[in-house]
């Protein structure tokens, strides 16, 4: 099966290439931006399958990207993890809002994040199981 | 305080009086604007229409007297300076208006033009440093919320840093690690934890503190939070020898809190526990109902640890508070957390105290609102004094396609939830405020006045409007299921609202019932 695809965004270069290390050891392929404009030409230019994206970021914020993410026909389906150190009170509902697919707080709990990228990675319709009721 | 803009407010009476004041004014060449009126009402009419420079009161007006009449206008303008006008025997009662803002009083008949005319610019001055005080006190305030809030933003990206680097190390990512590494590396992870447990605290109390500290109560049953608590503490007890048990009465009614804000108040008493129990020791959590106190429901964390003296128990939820006698290293927070805690108990309409004696452990207890059905149900089960003849309870559903779901799905369900209290008669059924999420989705109970068939009618009506929600079928599934409610309503003689009692009783057995079935829900970030 083909290898998922994952866009990391973040401003912090020792922080980026942490998140690299720690996906790819997870057998996801990566990519890494770390300005919000070349977050989106990457975007554009590769399609990820998944984005984990930080919002304090020069040369348009997260917001920014998320926005635009969201408005372009093939990108917005891409589901978005926010990973940022902003506080979630004032963030989170907008950041949702604006169609990220998950908001964290750093530091994360590694196996929470990974289990949402499981989880947020596009599946096969067939592969879907139903949540037990 | 400029002499020819003085506007003067004189609240007084007495003609006399009053034309003495303005004799006074003229001796001292003082063209102040005096604005004369003779009864508290119409002086509190002026000042909600204009603010004067000063206010010179007469305590005992026909339609108020004595300490009343300051008071007043104080909450009416809390800005405008006031100076009383006492009479001889009232002296003692104008200077205790002095304590509680009013800036000045003469004695009638005992004053000068000078006197007169010192005490209003004095006043006014005085008022003027009071309130750049309060504003000053207000601004450095702010500032230092602002400044703890960015530090705190600032410290967590370094701390993520170090964070994922040792735990790549931990988790081999960067290559084999030998035993005796891999035991330095825990220590360090664990210090992070800490770091990041004291900078979650820090702007924690900074929320308490100004006010913006938030809570959702929603209706929880709150045995299955110690539970998922227990679970979570389990290893740390494990680790250090203590038993951790647990003690809940059999049968306990739902509460209306923040199941979030429930767990942390829980994991940060337990926590404490922990860290002041020796080994072989035990802490034990309860949560039951106690006859004196029928609204609440008790939770208690117990320990047998060394116990907390008289001193320190009465500072324990005080901000920054530290045993001085414990031990160094039992140190490991900033001495926030019984302060969170207590902020947010009493947040969600609770106490919380603890009983302690030195050697004998201590017993940290917490209460919370039960949630009170039957005031919700009192209206929509009875009508003309009487008890309708049949009650349905339905659940809807709404199981997300995907766990987390996608997009904001706190509007989605809300949305949901407001469809279906479009549906259901107002006057018979009742939409129950939203239960805490056990499962990744949201349920919805609604108890209808009705029967079997009517409320299948019900539903589909439910159904049909769901379906119009826009995207919800990208969204979610919908599932309804419906359970008659039988139950016993006791002798006749007994009262509506006793029978309307056990309605509610059987209807929160039902649902707790149905709840504890269902998956529990994931265990929350950390």
């Amino acid at each position: 099966m083909q290898r998922h695809k994952i866009l990391v965004v973040d401003d912090d270069p020792d922080l980026l290439r942490a998140l690299r290390l720690r996906l790819k050891a997870q057998d996801y392929d990566i990519s890494t931006a770390s300005d919000g404009y070349s977050a989106i030409a990457t975007a554009q230019k590769e399609r990820p399958d998944l984005i984990i994206l930080d919002l304090g970021l020069p040369v348009g914020d997260g917001f920014v990207v998320l926005e635009r993410l969201q408005t372009s026909n093939p990108l917005s389906s891409i589901p978005v993890i926010v990973l940022t150190a902003r506080d979630p009170q004032n963030n989170e509902d907008r950041v949702m809002k604006a169609g990220a697919a998950a908001f964290f707080q750093k530091p994360v709990d590694n196996d929470e994040l990974l289990n949402v990228i499981r989880v947020s990675l596009p599946r096969p319709e067939s592969a879907r199981a139903p949540w037990p009721s | 305080m400029d002499p020819q803009n003085t506007q003067v407010l004189l609240i007084e009476d007495n003609p006399g009086d009053a034309d003495l004041v303005r004799l006074r004014l003229i001796e001292a060449k003082n063209t102040s604007e005096v604005n004369c009126v003779s009864r508290l009402s119409d002086g509190l009419a002026s000042l909600a229409n204009s603010q004067p420079s000063v206010v010179l009161l007469d305590l005992n007006l026909p339609d108020c007297h004595g300490a009343e009449t300051f008071r007043k206008v104080l909450d009416k303008a809390p800005n405008t300076p006031i100076v009383i006008l006492s009479g001889q025997d009232d002296e003692a009662l104008a200077t205790k208006a002095l304590h509680q803002g009013v800036q000045d009083y003469l004695v009638k008949g005992d004053f000068t033009s000078k006197h007169l005319e010192r005490a209003m610019r004095y006043a006014v001055e005085r008022q003027a440093l009071v309130r750049s005080l309060e504003i000053s006190r207000k601004q450095q305030l702010e500032f230092k919320n602002r400044f703890l809030s960015h530090v705190s933003h600032e410290l967590r990206t370094p701390l993520t840093c170090i964070h994922q680097y040792v735990t790549i190390l931990l988790d081999g990512i960067a290559g084999p690690v030998a035993p005796e590494q891999n035991d330095h590396l825990k220590t360090v992870l664990k210090s992070v934890n800490q770091l990041h447990a004291m900078i979650r605290d820090l702007l924690e109390a900074t929320r308490a503190e100004s006010g913006k500290m938030r809570v959702e109560p929603r209706c929880i049953a709150v045995d299955g939070l110690i539970h998922q608590a227990v679970a979570m503490m389990r290893p740390t007890a494990q680790e250090k020898n203590v038993a951790l048990e647990m003690g809940l009465d059999q049968r306990i009614p739902l509460v209306h809190a923040d199941p979030d804000r429930v767990l942390e108040i829980l994991i940060n008493l337990m926590d404490n526990a922990l860290k002041f129990t020796p080994p072989e020791g035990s802490v034990v959590v309860k949560a039951s109902m106690v006859e004196t106190d029928p609204g609440m429901i008790y939770v208690s964390v117990s320990d047998t640890g060394r116990g907390i003296n008289t001193e320190a128990k009465a500072l324990i939820f005080e901000r920054l508070f530290q045993d001085p006698d414990t031990i160094d290293s039992n140190r490991t927070g900033l001495g926030l957390g019984l302060y969170i805690s207590k902020e947010l108990v009493n947040l969600q309409g609770g106490k919380i105290w603890v009983s302690s004696e030195p050697g004998q452990g201590s017993t940290f207890t917490f209460t919370l609102p039960l949630y009170s059905l039957a005031s919700l149900l009192m209206p929509v089960v009875t009508y003309q004094g009487q008890m309708r003849p049949s009650f349905v309870l339905a659940r809807v559903d709404l199981i997300p396609l995907r766990n987390p779901p996608r997009g904001n799905w706190k509007e989605t369900w809300q949305e949901c939830l407001e469809v279906v209290r479009r549906c259901v008669y107002l006057d018979k059924d009742l939409v129950l405020p939203p239960m805490a999420a056990q499962g990744p989705g949201e349920a919805f109970y609604i108890v209808a006045s009705t029967d079997l068939q009517q409320a299948g009618i019900m539903t589909t009506r439910i159904r049909e409007q769901l379906e119009r929600v826009e995207d919800l079928s990208s969204k979610a599934t919908v599932a309804i299921s419906l359970v008659p409610v039988e139950f016993e309503p006791g002798k006749a003689d007994i009262s509506l609202e006793a029978k309307v009692q056990v309605l509610a009783s059987r209807i929160s057995e039902m649902i707790v019932d149905d709840m504890q079935v269902r998956p529990v829900r994931e265990p929350a970030r950390k």
